[in-house]
């Protein structure tokens, strides 16, 4: 009966699809088992912007990250796990309930140590369940939220400090305070809409006590202030009710970003750090009196250093006196402050720090590069080498097999390193190739030559990679030109025409024939030179702060077509996107041609130059320096006469890169800041990408060619890679319609690799491989739930070869076939012979798939290649088989064999229950006596074993060729040739006992009543 | 007639587009256990053999694994022909075959006690889950394998791992059609791997003697790689040799 419902089910599910409706899929409904893989590198890690540990067992320890979200470790740091891999992954705060710290915690997104480069948070989130599930609970338009703090016993009492809107007024800032656990919030301390809160804090011993330190900032795409006469700290003592400033001991005047902290073991102890506009009254501030008063004790350069990016205090619970501050090195003080020592060495830019709640000299210090820690008080510092956060700015990638992907990371410098590599991707892999912070590394398409470059353009390194030397090339100043402005991240490019030629944007184009010797400027300055957002010398406030990092009205990206070198395409910061047909003569501003959604001076982030028409080109323009987080991003086939939008509604977040795919001109990628969706229409319907693919910023997509492997870069979780994206290509309301659909797949090789694997210790991450082995790709309109979904592998006449388990996701599904089939049948000994364990490869050929789905069978095909870089010969390969298929053959023969001689001791030792014969003796003895030849009979599998016997030296030659491709060598052709000649001795030996001895056995049966010999057929034994 | 009257529920859900709100949990556990062959069925069970070949890139290796009522059980690995017995439990001692010396080897206490606190587990755990003690709750919607299922988390009596006490939960995803299972998430509690989320899949439901069995079971790591065990047969009520469970060594 069942059934039948079922079946109407069915009907009327389909009924509602028969219409003429388009079938639109989102998500993971589209997508199905495609999934991407996070190679890292971890080796660089990325920032850390809060460290958080268990107020009772210090084995637990919380990361949160500038870009890679939320980490877990339960071992004491020494492994971690992402646990906020559903949500925006810039976290400004995570905070552990106080009563039931193993279940209840709490995150606040948005990085707040507020460099150029920050990405956004979107609220406050609370898992119940110590971080597998999560809900977000308010505060939406926060974009950073700098503290929690809970009551420690009525944990609904609650106190949330808000930075806020970093490029924008905002009125979503200041101190939030719940009393229902978060459920409904009422703001208690608000300033203005330019002045957020950069620390809340509880007393230790009074809840109804609180500090909040409150911070007038604005940041813009060309200018930084910090401070104002807004800036201040302040004290309540009724549980947020009323506030008061406590500057008794401060300097007057403006002030800008302070630091806070109470000590934990002494409540009237606070330490501060603030930013003043006179220089030499900024500094550590201390009181002992809770806040009554304060007292100057240190204005060291350690402490007062960039007090936008380092202003977190942290004291030993243990003792008041021992006191670290963030910053450039980290800086730590024994005696009260009155004197500090750096911390040990590790990677510059410290932002947070964590005191052990057990030991005190065991400490977790967070920094630009990652998580380090420390047994000895801060001394010596230990990276943590498996945290995968590093933060790339560009990637690109080439065309070697396999292939390198390239890029740029903040503050940790350029990289190149492998697609895959023998036993995963790990830190050695990885090659240096640029200092300071790294930003694009583009490879010259056909010698082994890269260009990387660091912050500024400041030096731009042509290196050849072979002889690992450098030559720097920056164009530089020349007579008749202004001052060259390049961005922090400056833009170059390569020509796919012309392989020598490079490109560089200042206010310019810069072009270069012989690979940077020489420079030409082919372009007038093509930004709006709007000299107001050119006084970065004034940048950052009270105190300045001229990195570079706001250099602006420069280039930012360039393209040059793929179908004709004189088409050029530039966009720069502020907003204009501008176009040469002649390479360079003559130049058109086509940013009037944007619709008018876009606010002008819009940064243009990235334009792609299609394959697909000499004038079609995509921009990707993002105003989140301005506080407008809209996605854009348009599409011109006209060389920018007029640009169409392709976003839709789908899109959560502001876009910074597209790719288009190579083939089918509908399917392209858009890199948001919170992760990556793809078009299979051109921009009608968009959908994430969400499997292992966090919502991360995705700052540069690239799609290799060979492989058609789409590579991101993204700002917080390394170089993720979707392999493989050719089956979205024909998708299509044809075959969405369509109960299965196999994808056209494409040959693979059976690689000649090797087998050793690579060296990373226990815990250091490693990157997975692609699978490379034969791919047999398909579409399911529904997920298959009831009934048998079979498939396996025959060869081109029907014969089945292996079994495989089919995907029965709705949507996409890959199954691998590593071209092995199954190990032989081996005979039954004491021990194990372990050359049995090793499956044998299928000779390259094209191998028939048949999958069968209720009484529907569905046929597709696939083929193995030889790998093209081997150099074996056919005859070669022929050897290696026949070989293998002998001893194989030889190994399940002999199996058989065993199982006989077995099945008349068993009868024999039987009809002996029934009397003495020696007729059956002398059948047992040398059964026995054959058998001990054949295989082991004692011991075990680890050292008490006995030597091999024919079937372990079978399986051992057996292993030895089958796993391999080359043909046998001589000495392993002599030694087949001894085991042969054994095999067919002992053959002979059981055929003579079989015909001579087995008779009298059978006939002594007989008389006993013991049933008679049975054996199965030998295919009977072989496939059971 | 029951097993009609929740169908006709799901038949409504997909044609009236009610939404995931107006299901409880009990709607979903009761329409699961009746849709794979009713409580009654299912509590008299006695025990069920299965019959699989593991296939690992080409290696493959039979195995069966018997389940009773009772608690016992053991899964029966064929290697060259021996056979190696793993996860064996005779109703007091939880025992393995060491690979190396092929000898029985007890599990650690603290292995064996969490797996006593499962014999109330046989059939399933959502069977009579009230007087189990134990607590659901249906925590929304979820799109697993592309398709819409209801988030049901299962809680159990705490375990101990490395003498800690921690809550057992799972999380399962039923489909909102049929409300069979279709995944199951835990978080892995100890070693290298712990916090990460291991994920079961279920699929090809057949009928055997009336109830319904996944023949395709496949485990692995939620999004990532997964190893797939297809059944070949599924016996309920099976016979079996009763010495099979018996810790040899004492």
């Amino acid at each position: 009966m069942r059934k039948y419902i079922l079946l109407g089910l069915t009907l009327i599910t389909s009924l509602s699809f028969a219409q003429d409706k388009e079938i639109v899929l989102k998500g993971k409904e589209l997508f199905g088992d495609m999934t991407a893989r996070q190679i890292g590198p971890a080796l660089m890690s990325g920032r850390i912007i809060d460290l958080e540990q268990h107020p009772t067992n210090d084995k637990v320890i919380y990361v949160g990250s500038a870009g890679g979200g939320v980490w877990k470790s339960t071992n004491g740091g020494a492994a971690f796990q992402p646990i906020f891999d559903d949500h925006v992954q810039s976290i400004g705060k995570v905070k552990l309930d106080p009563k039931d710290p193993d279940n209840i915690i709490w995150v606040g997104t948005g990085e707040i140590w507020t460099r150029n480069s920050v990405s956004i948070g979107d609220g406050l989130y609370k898992s119940i369940d110590g971080g597998i599930n999560w809900n977000k609970v308010g505060f939406e338009n926060s974009e950073r939220i700098s503290s929690i703090e809970i009551h420690p016993e009525n944990t609904n009492v609650m106190y949330v400090g808000v930075l806020g809107a970093l490029w924008s007024d905002s009125e979503e800032r200041g101190v939030f305070k719940s009393e229902d656990g978060g459920k409904t919030w009422e703001k208690v301390l608000y300033i203005d809409q330019t002045t957020g809160c950069s620390d809340v804090v509880m007393d230790p011993k009074d809840p109804n006590t609180l500090y909040a330190s409150m911070w007038e900032f604005r940041r813009s795409g060309w200018s930084f202030n910090s401070g104002g006469e807004k800036s201040a700290l302040y004290k309540s003592t009724d549980g947020g009710k009323t506030w008061n400033k406590i500057h008794n001991g401060f300097p007057s005047g403006k002030l800008g970003r302070i630091a806070f902290a109470v000590a934990p073991s002494d409540n009237q102890i606070l330490y501060s750090v603030v930013e003043s506009e006179v220089k030499e009254k900024s500094g550590l501030y201390k009181s002992t009196d809770a806040g009554k008063t304060w007292e100057f004790k240190n204005g060291d350069f350690g402490l007062v250093v960039r007090p936008f990016y380092f202003s977190r205090i942290t004291i030993d619970p243990k003792d008041p006196d021992v006191v670290v501050k963030a910053g450039l090195f980290g800086s730590i003080s024994r005696d009260g402050g009155a004197t500090f020592k750096g911390m040990g060495n590790m990677h510059a830019d410290i932002h947070d720090i964590l005191f052990d709640i057990k030991n005190s000299d065991r400490m977790y210090v967070g920094t630009d590069g990652g998580l380090y820690r420390t047994w000895d008080g801060g001394v010596t510092m230990e990276i943590v080498a498996n945290l995968p956060l590093s933060q790339f700015y560009q990637i690109s990638v080439d065309n070697e097999e396999p292939y390198n992907i390239y890029g740029g990371l903040q503050d940790n410098g350029s990289w190149y390193g492998p697609s895959r590599s023998p036993g995963g991707i790990e830190a050695r892999d990885w090659n240096v190739v640029g200092f300071g912070d790294g930003f694009r590394v583009l490879r010259h398409p056909s010698k082994k030559i890269l260009y990387s470059e660091m912050q500024g353009a400041e030096n731009v390194w042509r290196y050849d990679m072979e002889r690992m030397s450098t030559k720097t090339i920056q164009p530089l100043q020349v007579k008749g030109y202004d001052d060259l402005r390049f961005n922090w991240n400056a833009p170059m490019a390569v020509s796919e025409s012309q392989p020598d030629r490079f490109y560089m944007g200042s206010q310019y184009l810069h072009k270069s024939e012989d690979m940077g010797n020489t420079w030409e400027i082919i372009s007038p300055d093509l930004t709006t030179n709007d000299k107001s957002k050119q006084q970065q010398e004034n940048s950052g406030g009270i105190s300045r702060d001229n990195s570079g990092a706001e250099n602006h009205c420069t280039i930012f990206t360039i393209v040059e077509s793929p179908l004709n070198q004189n088409v050029i395409w530039v966009g720069t910061d502020d907003g204009n996107i501008q176009v040469t047909k002649d390479g360079g003569k003559t130049w058109s501003n086509t940013t009037a041609n944007i619709p008018a959604e876009v606010p002008d001076n819009t940064w243009v982030y990235h334009i792609e130059a299609s394959v697909h028409g000499e004038g079609t080109a995509y921009a990707v323009l993002e105003g989140h320096t301005t506080g407008d987080f809209n996605t854009y991003a348009y599409k011109t086939t006209d060389y920018g006469a007029t640009w169409t939008s392709i976003v839709s509604d789908d899109i959560y977040g502001f876009a910074r890169s597209i790719q288009e795919d190579y083939v089918n001109e509908d399917l392209l990628f858009l890199g948001t800041e919170f992760g990556l969706y793809i078009t299979i229409n051109g921009g009608k319907n968009w959908s994430q990408f969400t499997n292992n693919m966090p919502p991360v910023a995705v700052h540069f997509i690239e799609l290799q060619k060979k492989t058609n492997d789409l590579v991101m870069g993204t700002h917080g979780r390394g170089v993720i890679i979707l392999d493989d994206i050719s089956p979205l290509r024909s998708l299509n309301q044809e075959v969405l319609a369509k109960n299965v659909h196999f994808f056209e797949s494409t040959p693979a090789v059976m690689e000649e690799a090797s087998p050793f694997g690579g060296t990373a210790t226990e815990r250091e991450f490693v990157g997975p491989n692609s699978n490379n082995n034969v791919k047999i790709t398909y579409y399911l309109k529904k997920k298959h739930i009831f009934g048998k979904m079979l498939m396996e592998i025959q060869d081109l006449n029907g014969n089945k070869l292996i079994e495989l388990v089919p995907g029965k996701s709705k949507g996409i599904n890959v199954v691998t076939w590593n071209g092995l089939i199954r190990q032989p049948k081996m005979a039954k000994g004491k021990s194990i012979a372990r050359g049995g364990f090793t499956s044998p490869r299928v000779p390259a050929g094209t191998y028939n798939v048949v999958m069968t789905k209720g009484k529907e069978t569905y046929k597709s095909q696939v083929t193995y290649i030889n790998d093209p870089k081997s150099l074996l010969t056919d005859a070669e390969r022929t050897a290696n088989h026949e070989a293998t298929v002998k001893l194989y053959d030889m190994s399940q023969e002999l199996a058989y064999m065993v199982y006989q001689i077995d099945e008349i001791l068993n009868k024999a030792e039987e009809a002996k229950k029934s009397g003495t014969s020696k007729n059956v003796d002398v059948v047992i003895k040398d059964l026995n006596d054959l058998k001990k030849t054949l295989v082991t009979t004692t011991g075990d599998n680890y050292v008490d074993t006995e030597e091999a016997k024919l079937r372990g030296n079978i399986a051992d030659l057996y292993s030895k060729i089958a796993s391999g491709f080359q043909a046998p060598t001589a000495s392993e052709l002599e030694n087949l040739k001894l085991l042969e000649e054994r095999f067919t001795d002992a053959k002979q030996k059981l055929n003579l006992i079989i015909q001579k001895r087995v008779p009298k056995l059978e006939r002594y049966m007989e008389g006993k009543g013991v049933p008679e010999l049975n054996y199965k057929s030998y295919d009977e034994f072989i496939q059971e | 007639m029951k097993k009609l009257t929740i169908l006709a529920i799901a038949l409504l859900f997909t044609v009236g587009n009610i939404s995931a709100q107006d299901v409880t949990v009990d709607d979903i556990i009761d329409g699961y256990l009746e849709n794979t062959g009713g409580k009654d069925n299912w509590r008299a069970l006695k025990g069920t053999k299965m019959t699989a070949k593991v296939n690992q890139g080409g290696l493959e290796i039979p195995v069966e694994i018997v389940v009773m009522a009772d608690g016992r059980t053991y899964t029966k690995i064929s290697i060259q022909g021996n056979e190696i017995y793993q996860g064996v439990f005779d109703g007091e001692n939880l025992w393995s075959t060491n690979f190396q010396s092929m000898k029985p080897e007890k599990s650690d206490q603290e292995t064996t006690d969490n797996f006593k606190l499962n014999l109330n587990d046989f059939p399933d755990s959502f069977l009579d889950y009230k007087d189990k003690g134990y607590t659901v709750e249906l925590m929304g919607t979820e799109t697993i394998d592309g398709t819409e299922t209801y988030k049901v988390k299962l809680v159990k009596e705490p375990i101990k791992v490395n003498g800690e006490e921690k809550e057992d939960v799972t999380f399962y995803y039923f489909d909102t059609e049929s409300f069979v299972p279709i995944a199951q998430d835990t978080e892995i509690k100890q070693g290298p791997q712990a916090g990460v989320i291991q994920r079961i899949t279920q699929s090809d439901y057949d009928e055997v003697e009336g109830l319904y069995f996944p023949f395709s079971i496949s485990q692995g790591i939620k999004d990532g790689p997964s190893a797939p065990i297809k059944m070949e047969t599924i016996e309920v009520n099976p016979e079996v040799d009763e010495s099979v469970f018996k810790y040899p060594g004492e």
